[in-house]
């Protein structure tokens, strides 16, 4: 029988590639006449990434889900109000304390989009609205193309940190990411049945385009001396933030999910929508907005936060499943006197002649209730 | 009566006139409508002048559009402006007159079709059986004595008759899959809300659809390509796998043996669930009725036909959080289904568990008990409505035999594909309409 599976997050295979490819670069950087090769095929790869995306996105799928504006607003402030504030507060706080660079990458990380797959992989597996969760993430990450460089230009060109960030990088991501990603996007009249057909062939090529970016971006900090500047003690520093980061944006997130009464099915697309990091779009866009020498320290607080909220969200993912399927099945009113009062609730008379075929039909849907929630046994 | 797309070819050669198709239409309906209670109004005033300004386009060297001429009719839920709405209903018999066509009506007369009639259906499109309290049971061509399906029973039957080339129904559970397999005619489910709702009358809009009923493929594509206002494009190579599990229960043995010989080597696939995706389908679809009409049942509740009122009061009763626990399983559900879907462009299943029912007996056998045809006539096509799938139903070639229909299942967006497989199982003989006994045989 076909089913969904269940992500597996112990090891991610894409965590050791990335892994493996930051070794690689670190002993074997690209250096010399190579750099200028390399520099060209990662500016394809990263164009190659985004016009991919934009041939992908189904705006159908997300006009599906796009009913719920006020869910989506909650998400989107969740990843660029909520966030960036905690990342500005943290990096305020911590200055002085730890490297200026890997500060500025742990900011960056806080001004992106959320993620799309895994956002809707883990609200599916929660039990969670899909069709608002594909709405959301697809609406995050669109918004970000934009909202992200302006971001960082707005917050770290006045935070100054050293960031090398200029607002000509702005421009350049235009270029770069938006332009591939709405010529993929216009294209998929044509294309998006080709991509949609052979999505598992293409994500080699995804993920390639970030490896590549990877490894060219750590190549360039090596030659820099990364591995000088950064140590065991910056990187469980960057480990105990991210975690830090995560918990206080899933803890708002209840509170507020709590405070307006989001249904569960949409706290669990907040809970993953709004919680997450993309790092399919914040390495390509590092690579675009800030210098080749720097790139590599400020995506390393990025690549520890993407692996630490695949970890948490793959367990929470897993206790709202179980809690799901132990819900309790709502009871359908079924003598006499529970049709009755039900129906007063809503302002219906039930006729005499009625209650006989009201009665009947109510079995039926009872019945049709049982199979619904022979969840776990189906 | 011919295709729509040969009658719009001779109507635009100027080999005949659509006022002349059209008069020899309405002297079919009325010769032969009646006995299959199918039609609830004929629009001969309107339809003169629709026929008359395509002829004087054509005469004044105009395009007159791809169904220059074509005469249809649609389901009794459709706007069609100046008259009541009824949605099959008494309660609605005497409502303020529509103020405009319904927006596919609007396209379909941009392309030169002609409204000729509205059609039979069960109430409020709240049943599998077209048996309506107001205007009649409506019959099966193929069999008088047998029901045509339902809830667009009407608009099935017309077609199946030869009364009209093509007609418009709603599906929201399978009420133009249901009775195009009963009738032996072409239907289509599209994707969920891929075709326009403007100007239908909804039941439940988690599922409500539009669709064409009609007597072959190249009609089907021709309509479908006015309907959504884009042309059906072609494809690369199909990829096609049988339903297995509970599409292979409940089924007539010539389903599984036309499967079995449409696609010998598709693999056999189960999807997950699906009983429960047609409890949570039933669960949504009454509650969701039930809401609609709650207001109406406060105020007269007696008005209504007695079998769909006391199923419309049931679902209005249902407790809120069963309602949302049943979409929030369709939108987990909907999502594993697109996982499936990515390596399949057709699957294969039953449209219809039987041949039609007689009406005097409307009971069907599911899981070797009786049950009532009008609630589960569509138990596989209700999954499918779930999944927001479109599913085009084709009629198996079986002479001298009652009609039965297969769905072809395709990926959200993908009816193109479903057009050019019914194509090739029409080419090769496997699937295609047979007219019954005593067919009108107007020469349009």
């Amino acid at each position: 029988m076909a089913r969904l599976s269940k992500p597996s997050f112990l090891p991610d295979p894409f965590l050791l590639c990335l892994i493996a490819t930051v070794a690689g670069a670190s002993f074997a950087p690209v250096r010399g006449a190579a750099i200028s090769w390399v520099g060209a095929a990662t500016d394809f790869a990263i164009a190659l990434l985004f016009f991919l995306h934009g041939a992908k996105l189904s705006r159908a799928a997300v006009l599906a889900g796009a009913g719920n504006w006020r869910l989506h607003l909650y998400v989107l402030a969740s990843t660029y109000m909520l966030f960036p504030a905690i990342g500005l507060s943290l990096v305020a706080l911590l200055r002085g304390y730890g490297d200026g660079l890997l500060l500025t990458g742990l900011l960056y990380l806080s001004l992106l989009p959320s993620t799309v797959q895994s956002s809707i992989a883990f609200t599916a597996i929660a039990g969670g609205n899909v069709a608002a969760a594909v709405c959301s993430a697809s609406l995050s990450n669109i918004v970000g193309i934009i909202l992200t460089p302006l971001l960082v230009g707005l917050f770290m060109a006045v935070d100054g940190g050293g960031s090398g960030f200029s607002w000509h990088s702005v421009q350049a991501i235009a270029l770069q990411l938006l332009v591939p990603f709405l010529a993929g996007h216009l294209l998929r009249p044509w294309i998006g049945a080709f991509i949609d057909r052979h999505k598992k062939l293409l994500m080699p090529v995804d993920r390639g385009s970030i490896l590549l970016v990877v490894y060219t971006a750590f190549s360039a900090a090596v030659v820099g001396g990364i591995w000088s500047q950064v140590g065991i003690a910056d990187l469980l520093l960057l480990l105990l933030l991210s975690l830090l980061m995560l918990i206080i944006v899933m803890g708002a997130i209840l509170g507020l999910a709590r405070l307006v009464g989001l249904p569960r099915a949409d706290m669990i697309v907040l809970l993953f929508c709004g919680s997450k990091k993309s790092l399919v779009s914040g390495v390509p866009m590092a690579g675009a907005l800030f210098p080749a020498a720097q790139v590599g320290v400020i995506i390393l607080p990025l690549m520890i936060f993407h692996q630490i909220q695949l970890f948490l969200c793959a367990a929470l993912a897993g206790r709202f499943a179980r809690g799901g399927a132990t819900l309790q099945r709502p009871a359908l009113p079924r003598t006499g006197a529970e049709i009755e009062d039900a129906a007063q609730r809503r302002g219906l008379t039930i006729a005499e002649p009625c209650m006989a075929g009201v009665s009947a039909n109510l079995a039926l849907l009872d019945r049709h209730a049982d199979t619904l929630f022979a969840a776990g046994k189906a | 009566m011919k295709q729509a797309v040969e009658i719009a070819a001779a109507v635009r050669s100027g080999k005949t006139s659509a006022m002349a198709v059209l008069e020899q239409c309405l002297a079919g309906l009325a010769a032969e409508g009646g006995r299959l209670v199918a039609v609830t109004r004929i629009l001969a005033d309107r339809a003169r002048s629709e026929a008359a300004a395509v002829d004087a386009a054509i005469a004044a060297g105009h395009e007159a559009g791809p169904l220059a001429g074509v005469p249809y009719g649609v389901k009794d839920l459709f706007d069609v402006r100046g008259l009541p709405t009824t949605a099959g209903s008494s309660l609605y018999a005497d409502a303020p007159p529509a103020q405009s066509d319904a927006e596919a009506i609007c396209r379909l007369r941009a392309a030169g079709a002609v409204l000729v009639a509205t059609l039979n259906m069960d109430e409020f499109a709240y049943g599998f059986a077209t048996i309506n309290a107001r205007h009649g049971t409506t019959r099966n061509p193929h069999a008088p004595d047998r029901l045509a399906g339902g809830s667009s029973g009407g608009s099935a039957a017309v077609v199946a008759a030869g009364l009209l080339p093509f007609s418009l129904g709603s599906d929201t559970n399978g009420s133009i899959r249901v009775p195009a397999s009963l009738t032996g005619i072409y239907g289509i489910k599209p994707s969920h809300g891929a075709l326009p709702m403007g100007g239908v009358f909804p039941f439940a809009d988690s599922f409500d659809d539009i669709g064409p009923f009609a007597v072959s493929v190249a009609d089907m594509r021709s309509i479908w390509d006015v309907l959504a206002e884009r042309q059906a494009a072609q494809d690369d190579p199909i990829r096609i796998a049988r339903l297995g599990g509970r599409f292979r229960d409940n089924v007539d043995p010539d389903q599984i043996a036309a499967m079995d010989a449409i696609a010998p080597d598709a693999p056999l696939i189960e999807l997950p669930d699906i009983a429960r995706a047609r409890s949570a389908a039933f669960l949504i679809t009454a509650a969701e009725g039930g809401r609609l009409h709650r207001e109406a049942l406060t105020r007269d509740a007696m008005a209504f036909d007695p079998a769909t009122r006391d199923r419309l009061i049931a679902g209005a009763l249902l407790p809120d959080a069963l309602y949302d626990a049943a979409q929030a399983f369709r939108a987990e559900y909907r999502q594993r289904i697109a996982d499936i879907m990515a390596d399949y462009d057709v699957l294969l299943a039953p449209a219809t568990p039987c041949p039609a029912p007689l009406i005097a007996d409307p009971q069907i056998l599911i899981d070797g008990a009786l049950s009532p045809a009008r609630a589960d006539l569509g138990i596989h096509s209700q999954p499918i409505s779930f999944t927001g799938l479109p599913s085009l139903s084709v009629p198996l070639r079986r002479p001298g035999r009652l009609p039965l229909g297969l769905q072809l299942i395709g990926r959200e967006g993908g009816e193109a594909t479903l057009f050019r497989f019914a194509a090739l199982l029409e080419d090769k003989g496997l699937t295609g309409i047979t007219w019954p006994a005593g067919a009108y045989q107007g020469d349009a």
